[in-house]
């Protein structure tokens, strides 16, 4: 027979399985010299030895000098003959040694097939059978070879493939059905010894085996499509692994598939995709993520689950920011589903009732991610009209994705813009070409103007009346001062004289435009501050404390009242709500008024003429008694904590000149009730920004809510990087009366700070604005 | 020399498994099994046929050398006790220390089951069990023992349940293996089958899945995994009746690992009783479980199940969801019973049931259609509402991997035992036809005779070896002639022949000598006869054969 496969192929040499004479075959080992071939023959003759120690360490130099040699040569193929005379021996590590000489000799036919670019199938069929055969050896270690010397095989037949997946005899008259009938294999050999060689290694004992197999599993997928298709299943049951490195491994396997395009998920898999992207382990999860960057999902319906279980994950972890990365790569893979999505995301986001407020929810952003990733997908040619809300939203979050835009982020960025109709891109491009640093988007430059224009506005008119103002409140302070000596000390007194005197001085010095704040004002604004933060940041107030509360809060605005000496109509208005209020709690006669909450209210009632006021205040303020309060049940304080997940000033997050960014929050409060309204301050430089927070899409109870939430910071400067400055504030209900401008978006009422300022850093991905 | 194998129990069925072997005078017996669905004498093996194969002897303890039980299962242990204390054998019992410590649980619970609940007389006393154990020398994995002057056996690991093994036994130069139940592909706490290549006469193997090719267990998981994870998110409740051992710890191990990596809640119930001791010995016999328990225990044990807690009869009518599992596996009675009376009635709940149910029982009824009312005694019946999940999880090893095992250990003779007739037929086929091996399957109470090959030892004489040695020398040079003309191929047949002459005497050891040797021995001289080489032929044939030879090169 031997003669026969010498004759019917003009390739240069065979193997030649053992016990055979034939000596026909040219061997051509004339290049190599005469080195190897007394090595070999010395190696092969102690191969045939009594002792197993000796054989298997003849067989180890065997394969030393396999991988010496060069691809042509007869050495390899008297190796080869050699390890499969031993490949069923009763000694285990001469079976491996075996094996492991085996996949070296395949390399080099394989090596030798690609020089002379004649294959021969047949041969690497036969060695794929005998290494298969040895896959489902009793020894640990053998098998793991065998898998390992599978994975280095090329040009295997798709029959004996496919025969390698599945246990049961595929009975076909290809593949190894050609084999049978050319009756070449040793009667062994016949049998089919690769049926199922996968399903047991990835069901196998030992983890290293399963690693193997899977390894192997990925590595002969680029043979046949249908194979791989096929490895799929296995390789989705290797998800359910209960060791942690084959998980890895198959992702692993799986993401190199997709690399080379052999991965083609179907709908069964999915669940799979899914379950591994909410799995426990961070680094699963983002290896899953990864090779869901890659496939190539056919249907929607497996997209949109794809996009699911990705939102899920963000929900569930989302520190992990990469997942915007990939849900853009997910959606430029695969365009025209991109486009669906952003439809319905448009025609969603214009039912929403408050079109700022959804840009909280991680589905919402994730969504945005995908609908802009749309356009830069290889299907352009088709025409996907993403409505430009899409991206007049979504323009906060690009900071994220910058990474997956990579060097094409400016390009991509004039795409993003042009269509949403933001006036601030361009200019903020332009501006930065030209180097300046001023740079602002045009809509809080506006907004800011108009505020400046308007305060100056103000300020002119306020000039004169707070001069008057401030020279006649010095004169009653010092009065007041004089009526004060009863209760206080005569330092305190001293020292408020003086601070009149150097204020006088200054008013004097500088025209009323640089009217700086006074100790004084410092003073009635701290005093407001304090009597403000008692009246909203404390919850559990029985009834006389709160009394107590609003006539401390009266009191402080007759305070202010007479620093200022005149009664604007706010003002007046302000203290008929505190009276109304003061009544409403003492209607039902649980409390009583005061003497001094008394006195000014009939004050208030009788003298209020044209909506002034004509009453001498200090008068009430001689009447004022703190009451000490004795039961003050039980207090919860209103406080919060502010959050930003993994920034510090090591790890700034991403952010691009002009556009605005992102910031996601973690925000937890406490003891604040649903119909409070709370504010989020951010500043950086000189621009405020104030966001409400929607108390509803907070989670939790009264107690505490906690909320993780993204908002936008609009105005990012021009500049390598900055800090923002944010902090949590509560606006103090003062009625229908508006103290401050609305026109800004912020807050109508007075507020008091929640919690400290805390700083985020940012820093930008642009590398034009670094240089 | 031959081997004699006495099936007594496990012919072409499953159940009351014992097997006698002959070898070499010594007689082996390999399980002492009962049949489960017998009530009768049928239910043990019918011992008798021991002594009548044995006519030097009366006595079961001199005409036995040895017992060796291959797991606790009933089927392989059952008689066992009687077979000590009421046929009175005294002579060794071997078994790994898993089973010994097991099998008296198992041992005494069916005792109980037999007398207590269907009022049975009794076979045997507890004290008979524990007499009877009393007698077993445990062994170890690999562990050789000599068992008399000529038998040794060693113990291999076969997965199958905690502590089950392969028997490789040995007389003279006649070797065997007996596989007991096996099962080649590893489950979640216990390992695959794993043996040596030997040399070996005979394979008796078992047979339960002759035909059947089964799938991966990853799909079987994924199902039931997920069955019961709807059932609980919405809030309902799982029952799983198991048996004690093997079933109920691997199913904990599964759940107990989802629950990890899912995050899950909801509490696992163990019912009280035998689980609660089983896992105990789990805990203690690390060492024969799988290689992943094993990797891990100094960690954390995995017979520690973090999400399992014990279960209070109080339980039952708790709202809320919950999985329990409870014993025993078919519903036939018990606490599984007591529970499936409870939950049955929602169509929130599940209940999972094993792959194989005795005919009779609840878990019969279940499997067998939907059923929507199950009469438990003349006066109670039960709504059936609640879904049911069949979970097949066998630690039997199926067709390709008896294939498998027969392929890596190839013997000459193979039995099968333990299976169907028909499949076994099948089995029998393969075997014969792709592996090239002759097999048998005999039925209950047949013997078997299967001739061993027999080694034997030869002197030679030293003119012997130094002519060898000459031959070999004068061989090489012509090697050497090859290798200077760098010519490769001959090297892998290197068959060294050297001729000489057996002379095998009474009462003297046989021995190998040279032609020269021999002639002196006899005292006469070389007579030579020369032929003259005639043969008839037709010179047409052969030239063209000749002219074929060469177009063919």
């Amino acid at each position: 027979m031997d003669g026969s496969l010498a004759s019917s192929d003009p390739g240069p040499s065979f193997a030649k399985p053992p016990g055979s004479s034939g000596d026909s075959g040219p061997c051509a080992s004339r290049s190599s010299g005469p080195g190897p071939e007394v090595e070999v023959r010395a190696l092969v003759s102690m191969a045939g030895g009594l002792y197993p120690l000796a054989r298997a360490e003849a067989l180890r130099g065997l394969a030393a000098v396999v991988e010496k040699v060069g691809t042509s040569g007869g050495a390899v193929e008297c190796c080869y003959g050699c390890a499969v005379e031993l490949l069923r021996d009763e000694d285990q590590s001469i079976r491996l040694a075996a094996v492991r000489l085996i996949g070296l000799c395949a390399e080099k036919f394989a090596g030798r097939e690609e020089v002379s670019g004649i294959g021969n199938g047949d041969q690497m069929d036969l060695i794929f059978l005998q290494l298969s055969s040895t896959a489902r050896d009793m020894c640990m270690q053998v098998r793991i070879e065998a898998f390992n010397g599978l994975a280095k095989m090329q040009r295997v037949s798709e029959g004996v493939l496919l025969q390698s997946l599945s246990k049961k005899v595929i009975r076909t008259d290809t593949g190894s059905g050609s084999i049978c009938k050319a009756n070449k294999l040793p009667p062994k050999l016949i049998f089919p010894c690769a049926a199922g060689i996968f399903a047991h290694g990835i069901e196998d004992e030992f983890y290293q085996v399963r690693i193997a197999a899977c390894k192997t599993l990925g590595a002969l997928a680029k043979f046949s499509g249908q194979y791989a298709q096929k490895a799929l299943d296995l390789l989705m049951d290797m998800m359910n692994d209960d060791t942690e490195a084959v998980r890895l491994q198959t992702l692993q396997t799986l993401f190199n598939m997709a690399t080379y395009g052999y991965l083609s998920v179907q709908e069964k898999h999915m669940h799979m995709f899914l379950a591994t992207l909410i799995d426990a382990n961070a680094i699963v999860r983002n290896a899953a993520r990864k090779i869901l960057g890659l496939v190539n999902l056919p249907k929607l319906q497996m997209f949109r689950s794809a996009l699911d279980g990705l939102i899920t994950s963000l929900e569930k972890n989302p520190e992990e920011q990469d997942i915007y990365s990939i849900l853009f790569s997910i959606g430029k893979n695969h365009g025209s589903f991109s486009a669906n999505v952003a439809k319905h995301l448009a025609k969603e986001i214009s039912t929403a009732p408050n079109g700022e407020l959804i840009l909280d929810k991680h589905r919402i952003q994730a969504l945005l991610i995908v609908s802009i990733s749309a356009p830069v997908s290889a299907d352009k040619h088709k025409k996907l009209d993403i409505p430009s809300v899409i991206f007049s939203h979504a323009i906060p979050l690009l900071g994220r994705i910058s990474s997956a835009l990579g060097e094409d982020i400016i390009k991509d960025l004039s795409y993003l813009c042009h269509p949403s109709g933001m006036p601030f891109a361009e200019k903020g491009l332009m501006s930065g070409e030209g180097g300046r640093s001023e740079f602002w988007s045009v809509e809080t430059m506006r907004g800011t103007h108009a505020l400046i224009e308007k305060t100056r506005k103000e300020t002119n008119c306020s000039d004169e009346v707070l001069i008057m103002g401030s020279m006649r409140l010095m004169l009653e302070t010092v009065e007041e001062t004089w009526a004060m000596r009863e209760s206080c000390g005569i330092e305190e007194i001293r020292t408020i004289l003086r601070t009149c005197k150097e204020e006088v001085k200054l008013i004097q010095l500088e025209n009323s435009y640089a009217i700086g704040p006074t100790s004084l004002d410092i003073l009635l604004e701290k005093l407001d501050t304090y009597v403000r933060r008692m009246k909203c940041c404390y919850t559990g107030l029985n009834r006389e404390l709160e009394v107590q509360v609003l006539e401390l809060v009266l009191l402080a605005n007759l305070f202010r009242l007479s620093k200022f000496g005149v009664c604007s109509k706010l003002m007046l208005d302000k203290l008929h709500w505190i009276i109304n209020q003061l009544d409403g709690l003492c209607a039902d006669g649980s409390c009583e008024f005061s003497d001094f909450s008394n006195t000014v209210k009939q004050t208030f009632d009788a003298n209020v003429i044209d909506g002034t006021l004509v009453v001498d205040i200090c008068n009430f303020l001689k009447i004022f008694r703190l009451k000490p309060a004795k039961d003050f049940g039980m207090l919860n304080a209103a406080s919060a904590v502010l959050q930003v997940l993994g920034n510090n000033s090591e790890n700034p997050l991403p952010y691009i000149c002009g556009l605005p960014v992102g910031v996601s929050f973690d925000i937890s409060l406490s003891n604040i009730s649903g119909h409070d309204r709370i504010w989020i301050r951010m500043n950086s430089g000189q621009s405020i920004q104030h966001a409400f927070l929607e108390l509803s899409c907070f989670e939790g109870n009264d107690e505490v809510k906690s909320c993780s939430t993204v908002i936008p910071f609009y105005a990012t400067p021009l500049a390598c990087s900055f800090v923002l400055r944010v902090c949590l504030v509560i606006e103090c209900p003062s009625g229908s009366i508006c103290t401050h401008y609305e026109e800004h978006g912020g807050p109508r009422d007075s507020v008091v700070q929640l919690c400290d300022e805390l700083n985020v850093y940012l820093v930008s991905t642009d590398t034009e604005c670094k240089n | 020399m031959a081997i004699e194998c006495l099936v007594l129990g496990a012919g072409q069925e499953v159940g009351k498994s014992c097997v006698v072997v002959t070898i070499g005078g010594k007689r082996i017996m390999f399980d002492c099994g009962m049949h489960m669905g017998y009530h009768d004498c049928n239910r043990y093996p019918d011992f008798a046929r021991i002594l009548a194969a044995a006519p030097e002897t009366t006595d079961f303890t001199s005409a036995i050398s040895c017992v060796i039980i291959t797991h606790f299962h009933l089927d392989h242990i059952g008689a066992l006790p009687y077979f000590t204390e009421v046929c009175g054998y005294h002579g060794p019992i071997y078994m790994t220390y898993p089973t010994k410590a097991l099998a008296p649980l198992m041992l005494e619970d069916y005792r109980k089951v037999m007398v207590d609940q269907r009022g049975e007389e009794e076979q045997y006393s507890y004290e008979d069990i524990l007499r009877c154990m009393k007698k077993v020398i445990p062994v170890d994995l690999k562990q050789t023992i000599q068992v008399n002057r000529d038998l040794v056996i060693r113990a291999y690991y076969a997965g199958h349940v905690l502590g089950a093994a392969m028997v490789y036994a040995k007389v003279g130069d006649a070797a065997m293996v007996y596989t007991g139940d096996y099962n080649m592909t590893p489950d979640r706490h216990l390992g695959a089958a794993q043996i040596e290549r030997l040399k070996l006469d005979l394979l008796i193997t078992e047979s339960t899945y002759a035909k059947t090719i089964r799938d991966s267990k990853h799909a079987r998981e994924r199902e039931f995994l997920k069955a019961v994870h709807k059932c609980v998110s919405e809030g309902g409740k799982v029952l799983i009746p198991t048996f004690a051992l093997g079933r109920a710890q691997e199913l904990c191990i599964l759940l107990d690992d989802y629950w990890e990596r899912m995050n899950l809640k909801i509490p696992i119930y163990f019912s009280a009783g035998l689980t609660i001791q089983a896992n105990m010995y789990y805990k203690m016999l690390i060492g024969w479980t799988s290689q992943k328990i094993k990797d891990s225990y100094t960690v954390q044990n995995p017979f520690d199940f973090k999400h399992v807690c014990h279960f209070e009869r109080s339980f039952i009518n708790d709202p809320g969801p919950c999985v329990l599992f409870a014993t025993p596996g078919m519903i036939s009675g018990g606490f599984s019973l007591e529970v499936f009376k409870r939950w049955a009635t929602s169509d929130k709940n599940l209940v999972t049931l094993p792959g194989y149910c005795v005919a009779g029982t609840i878990g019969h009824k279940l499997m067998s259609g939907k059923p929507t009312r199950i009469d438990i005694d003349k006066d109670t019946h039960v709504d059936v509402r609640c879904q049911i999940h069949q979970l097949s999880f066998s630690p039997h090893t199926d067709s390709k991997g008896i294939m498998d095992l027969t392929e890596f250990l190839s013997p000459n003779h193979v039995i099968l035992v333990h299976g169907e007739k028909p499949q076994m037929a099948f089995l029998k086929d393969r075997i014969e036809s792709e592996l090239g091996m002759s097999c048998y399957y005999p039925a209950n109470n047949e013997t078997v005779s299967i001739p061993t090959t027999q080694n034997m030892k030869i002197s030679a004489t030293e003119k012997f070896i130094t002519n060898c040695a000459a031959l070999q020398a004068r061989d090489s040079l012509q090697k050497s002639d090859l290798i200077s003309s760098i010519h490769l191929s001959g090297v892998n047949e290197d068959e060294r022949l050297a001729e000489g002459i057996l002379l095998m005497e009474k009462s003297k050891a046989p021995k190998i000598l040279c032609e020269d040797e021999f002639l002196k021995l006899l005292g006469t001289d070389r007579h030579s006869v020369q032929f003259e080489p005639l043969l008839p032929s037709r010179i047409e044939e052969a030239e063209a054969a000749i002219v074929d030879d060469l177009t063919s090169e």
